[in-house]
């Protein structure tokens, strides 16, 4: 019997083989023990322009290019280090500084170790692939060194040793390596390999084997004008003496161990959700879990335990005694935290006075209460899952700045506060109040510990004085995470390199005209608002022999010019939509495209994708066909062009006519979109004027609804909903969709509610169908605008519509609520949104125009493409509202008038007015309406607020009120906002 | 947790650390088992199997048609090559049972009787049958590549008649199908992480000539890219095929040395020194 058992030294390759051993869990809590292979090597590139031996053994790809080096040759030097310095920053320098590696004032010529990569990637995915993109960047000169492939710089973990020592073991060992590799290469002036590191134990160490190493804080000091980068070091790594605390002093419950939250989860005993903050007051939040129909409220700084809005967080129900009702109270965090001194924090009591004397008041008020069955469910936040942390845009509070600080360079403790009200208070530490003080700046949160009332952050940059127009739309861009950086080379370079001068070919044998229809003859056209220069729609109809009407939408076909997987197909992508600001629009695709290769311009000739329908008179599709096309749009009109157009008599010709028809259908279209229980909602609408030269805001105009806005859209409506029914006919698993699904019914009980006991009304919501018509009947004879303001109300408890890819639901679930439609995705503006480009792909396929490309195919990819779409969309909208809510705010300036506005919510402290005309809701509170602050008795039955003493007026729900409109500069978040003031009840 | 395959474009390097061009460490023994009449153990990297092979025989009681392998009805006037797989439990990372009818093992089975049947000299043992056991201990990729080459050389150890080795391995591709990339590298010899990631397939060639015995690929791969992965395939069952030749020789070698067997007829071309 021959033996299998082998010496290793017999092995030529023992030397270099090695293994790495670790133990995973999986989603199912599986503990898995992995064993790789590692191959151990000597060609492993240094990369550093001055080595010789490394150029000659640089590896090769397939191709047999190799990768250029990175290092120069001639790096920079610090006061220490005059000879020039490559960097070696561990784990934790860019777990806590990420900023300080990004910034382009220093930090230049670094090596990332495969180690640190590795427990980067482990430790937090979006800054793993932040140090990725700054490895991709030319001028930053990061590379990648595989220490843990290279024989030298290979390290066994000795028995003992934890994962951690042994981490900062090979990365000490890889600094000695470079430091001697380079000392061979004779340079005359060999740089010094530097260490980066917070850890004391760390750096004691590499002090004993002389081995280069600072502490970030040590080295940015040796910088010059590095006072200004210590701010972005976060306070917690320069605290050198961490305080000893003593229990007591601790203000906040610790979490629970992640196994002990994730077997409460499994069984069904504690619950995961996200964390949402209540818009109007900071100490109550919700969480929806799977487990209930209604969210869970989470009350006080004590349960809700260091989340903040949009946490992945675990929570523990609470004991009945301690449910309660939602709030009906107003908490602004600043009225009430006003006082607090940044620099305390130690001695303070978790709960303040002020928070303690709202808390009375509720209590007091739920004690009052006869009906008990009022009060929710509350939980308490016993750990968080994921932090949803990113960069916040706020200002200094300028009550926290000390005296001293304003003039001296001292470091202080100031707080910030976040723009965005769901966000608490970040507490600050820095050099530059003095120049940070009235400035929209970037913080980033680093941590929350249980002994700080307030999250602590650091400084990441400053955009620019507040309420400038420059700074204003950088934060507004910023806080909703909008890529509005120019498009990077690669992107452009995908470009036709005609540019403008690109025309649609003379000759129909050319590439570009295969299977495409001549469409030049028809008589096309577009309809757009003013100013449009992004044209992706245009219309055309003509009758046909046999009675019918045959009808075109054309769309810009996008998806010949922006090819699958280029380098703007990704941007594209990544920004998912062009986003609109009163002053700004910011493109999903370069503008050469955008506005004019892409765009239907009048008079040109144009690729288009089109969807031709022949319709009976009745507007009933007899057939549908989808070609790709060749245009030529005789007019672009605005709305308001059109409009007069179809309603001038004298105006005969066929243009005029077609559209004429165009219109008899689409009121056809609507009114069986309507009997089918499609919603009409609204929001509250408004439009800035901007004055023509300087831009400057002028007046405010609601918008206006013209006959041919809803041509427009009912043809939109029905080419989206009839390339749905193609594409996911041709892919059943993968076409990109949308859906609108149907709200659950709880969402209407607050709004059902009010409307029967204030006006006796009922809201039924069982379908679309019942919803649409007592909406309809929600009338009051003596306010036209109650309607809409039930409409506005209803809006808010829908659901939000969402791409989705057609494999990951069933189809009954396909269903758009809000239009009462089976099926339906976006296939009309392809040049705005990124969903339609999709759409067009696929249905480029659909039809056998093109072969289908994987990434049209691939379901994950399109997952995650609808995942990323589905966010994009949403913060474009909330930029957008927000960007007209400044606007409006600066029209307003110096001015002041009364306006007729409407009750909409009401506290048991103050409620809320919305005012249709500027289309502006806002907070009158009770200290508002008189000094002293007016007695009042609230009724949550009735919806009624009746104040006395100082003041005596009766507010109720829906009430129509006169108001008093200035503006005026909010404190807690630097906008310029509207205030309004009681002028009397109607 | 190691990074993942997209990690490759950083320096041109996998996740074990090796060239695009590179096969794992192959160790391989034959007659490892002196009672049968042909057997070997052959390693490639993490992936570990042993082979059996008795026969060619006169062919047992049929056992309920339980057809295990193809090559021809043991009736006929070829030898069947009959392959049983056996894959341990405890031969990937969660303990796992395989069934006899596992449809993955039995496809397994067809395809390494297929690819061997076309080397053997079949038709010098009519009525018989070859039996082929294959035992999986450990499995970290390749997993069919490891099978044909341990099932070459325990057909070599038993002396059956055969053109040449039947060499495997597999070759991939460094960026995934949907990622569309152009420019992606081709790779040689896949672990099953890079199995699980990437785009993959086995390819077998006989002896020195590019001709394709197996090719088997049940991965989503860009036909543009399919080119450069078979080119880079074929020329790791080159090398694949020096390896296992090395085996042979050097086992003959000892065996000499050792006076096992005599220096035969036809051993005078074989450089024994």
């Amino acid at each position: 019997m021959a033996s299998l058992k082998r010496s290793l030294d017999s092995d030529p390759f023992a030397a270099n083989i090695s293994s790495k051993v670790y133990v995973r869990s999986t989603k199912r809590g599986k503990v898995q023990k992995i064993v790789r292979e590692v191959y151990l090597r000597q060609d492993i590139p240094c990369s550093s322009k001055l080595c010789q031996s490394c150029l000659r053994s640089a590896p090769t790809d397939a191709a047999g290019r190799s990768t250029p080096f990175v290092l120069s040759e001639a790096p920079a030097g610090t006061s220490v280090y005059q000879q020039g310095h490559y960097l070696v920053p561990d784990t934790n320098a860019f777990l806590t500084a990420m900023d300080l590696f990004e910034q382009s004032a220093a930090f230049y010529d670094v090596v990332v170790l495969q180690v640190v990569l590795e427990e980067l990637r482990n430790r937090s995915l979006p800054l793993y692939n932040r140090l990725i993109n700054l490895t991709k960047s030319e001028d930053k000169r990061f590379y990648v060194f595989f220490n843990e492939f290279r024989l030298e710089t290979h390290v066994a973990r000795q028995e003992g040793e934890s994962v951690n020592d042994r981490n900062d073991r090979a990365v000490r060992k890889a600094v000695a390596w470079y430091a001697q590799h380079l000392a061979r290469t004779g340079a005359e002036k060999v740089p010094a390999v530097v260490m980066l590191t917070n850890d004391r134990d760390n750096l004691r160490k590499a002090k004993l084997e002389d081995i280069p190493a600072c502490s970030l804080a040590d080295y940015v000091r040796q910088l010059k004008d590095g006072d200004k980068l210590l701010d972005m070091i976060p306070e917690t790594q320069d605290q050198d003496v961490v305080k000893e605390r003593r229990p007591g002093d601790l203000l906040y419950p610790e979490y629970f161990s992640m196994s002990k939250m994730m077997t409460g989860v499994k069984g069904g005993l504690l619950h995961q959700g996200t964390f949402n903050v209540s818009p109007y007051n900071y100490l109550e939040g919700s969480i929806r879990v799977p487990a209930f129909p209604k969210a869970l409220l989470i009350l006080g700084r004590e349960n809700i335990n260091r989340a903040i809005d949009g946490d992945l967080v675990v929570v523990e129900v609470l004991p009945k005694d301690q449910w309660k009702e939602p709030s009906t109270q107003v908490i602004e965090e600043d009225a009430i935290t006003k006082n607090e001194n940044p620099d305390a924090g130690e001695n303070e009591a978790l709960v303040s006075e002020r928070e303690r004397k709202a808390l009375q008041e509720e209590v007091r008020r739920t004690h009052g209460k006869t009906t008990e069955g009022h009060a929710q469910p509350t939980a308490k936040v016993v750990g968080v899952i994921k932090r949803n942390w990113r960069q916040y845009v706020g200002h200094i509070d300028q009550s926290s700045v000390s005296q001293s600080a304003q003039q001296g360079r001292k470091q202080d403790t100031v707080f910030v506060i976040p723009m965005d009200r769901k966000i608490p208070k970040i507490r600050l530490r820095t050099r530059q109040v003095a120049e940070l003080v009235g400035k929209r700046i970037l913080v980033t949160i680093d941590a929350w510990d249980r002994g700080s009332r307030h999250p602590s952050g650091h400084f990441v940059r400053s955009l620019g004085e507040l309420e400038t127009k420059a700074a204003e739309t950088e934060a507004l861009l910023l806080e909703y995470d909008v890529q509005y950086r120019p498009f990077p080379k690669t992107v452009l370079d995908c470009l036709p390199k005609e540019g403008h001068d690109w025309k649609v070919p003379q000759s129909l044998d050319d590439p570009g005209w295969r299977d495409r229809e001549d469409l030049r003859g028809l008589l096309i056209c577009s309809i757009d608002p003013i100013g449009c220069q992004d044209i992706d729609d245009a219309l055309h109809s003509r009758p046909l022999p046999n009675g019918n009407v045959e009808v075109g939408v054309h769309i810009a076909d996008v998806s010949h010019f922006v090819r699958p997987n280029n380098a703007m197909d990704n941007e594209a992508s990544i920004r998912g939509t062009t986003v609109y600001l009163v002053d700004k629009r910011i493109d999903m695709l370069p503008m050469l495209l955008g506005t004019d290769l892409c765009s239907l311009k009048p008079h040109v000739e144009r690729y288009a994708f089109s969807v031709i329908w022949e319709m009976s008179p009745d507007a009933d599709v007899v057939n549908v066909r989808f070609t790709k096309s060749v245009i030529k749009s005789r007019e672009a009109f605005s709305y308001e062009q059109a409009q007069l157009r179809v309603d001038d008599g004298s105006q005969q010709d066929d243009l005029t006519k077609s559209i004429r028809a165009l219109l008899g259908l689409s009121k056809k279209l609507k009114q069986k979109r309507l009997d089918a229980g499609a919603l009409s909602l609204s929001s509250p609408e408004v439009k800035v004027q901007m004055e023509s030269e300087t831009s400057d805001p002028i007046d405010v105009k609601t918008k206006e609804l013209l006959d041919t806005m809803s041509l427009v859209e009912e043809f939109m409506l029905l080419a989206n909903t009839s390339v749905a029914r193609k594409i996911h006919e041709a892919f059943p698993q993968t076409a990109i969709l949308r859906r609108h699904g149907a709200p659950p019914k709880t969402n209407f009980d607050e709004l059902a509610d009010q409307l029967r006991v204030k006006r006796g009304l009922d809201l039924s919501v069982e379908s679309s169908r019942a919803l649409a018509d007592s909406l309809d009947a929600c009338v009051d004879p003596s306010e036209p605008f109650f309607n809409t303001l039930v409409r506005i109300m209803a809006t808010r408890c829908m659901m939000a519509a969402e791409y989705f890819c057609s494999g990951t639901q069933a189809y009954p679930e396909f269903r758009h609520y809000g239009l009462a439609s089976e099926i339906y995705t976006h296939f009309t503006s392809p040049i705005r949104r990124y969903a339609d480009l999709a759409a067009h792909r696929q249905l480029a396929a659909a039809i056998g125009y093109e072969t289908v490309d994987p990434s049209v195919r691939s379901r994950g990819r399109l997952e995650a493409v609808c995942k990323n779409i589905n966010v994009r969309h949403r913060n474009a909208q909330l930029a957008g509202r927000a960007s007209i809510a400044y606007y409006v705010g600066q029209a307003l300036r110096g001015k002041a008038t009364e306006e007729d506005g409407f009750v909409m919510k009401i506290f048991s402290n103050g409620f809320v007015v919305l005012v249709p005309r500027f289309g502006i809701e806002s907070l009158i509170r009770l200290r508002d309406l008189a000094e002293p602050e007016p007695q009042a008795e609230f009724d949550a039955e009735t919806y009624t607020l009746e104040t006395s003493g100082s003041r005596a007026v009766k507010v109720e729900l829906f009430q129509k009120v006169r108001v008093h409109v200035t503006d005026q500069k909010d404190e807690t978040t630097g906008k310029r906002g509207v205030k309004m003031e009681l002028v009397k009840v109607c | 947790m190691p990074l993942d395959t997209s990690a490759y474009n950083l320096a041109l390097l996998r996740v074990d650390g090796r060239r695009w061009n590179e096969l794992r460490r192959v160790h391989a023994q034959i007659r490892t088992q002196a009672a049968a009449d042909g057997s070997s153990y052959l390693e490639m990297g993490h992936t570990k199997v042993m082979c059996v092979v008795t026969g060619p025989s006169e062919p047992g009681p049929r056992r309920g048609g339980a057809g295990a392998g193809g090559g021809g009805g043991s009736g006929g006037k070829d030898a069947e090559v009959a392959v049983s797989i056996v894959i341990a439990g405890f031969s990937s990372v969660d303990r796992k049972r395989h069934g006899k009818g596992d449809k993955r093992t039995l496809e397994l089975q067809s395809t390494v009787s297929n690819a061997l049947s076309a080397s053997l000299h079949t038709h010098l043992f009519p009525h018989s049958q070859i039996n082929i056991s294959l035992h999986v201990l450990s499995q970290d990729g390749s997993l069919l590549a490891a099978l044909i080459n341990a099932a070459t050389l325990a057909c070599v150890d038993a002396g059956i008649p055969m053109t040449d080795y039947v060499a495997a391995c597999t070759a991939g591709s460094t960026s995934t199908y949907a990622a569309n990339d152009e420019a992606a590298d081709p790779l040689l010899d896949l672990n099953h992480q890079e199995e699980q990631e990437l785009p993959g397939l086995t390819v077998a060639t006989l002896g020195n000539s590019d001709r394709v015995a197996v090719l088997v690929c049940e991965s989503r791969v860009q036909v543009g890219r399919l080119e450069g992965m078979l080119a880079v395939g074929v020329d790791g069952c080159k090398q694949m095929r020096e390896i296992l030749d090395r085996v042979v020789r050097e086992k003959g070698q000892r065996m000499i040395q050792e006076g096992t067997v005599e220096r035969g007829v036809g051993l005078n071309d074989m450089d024994v020194d």
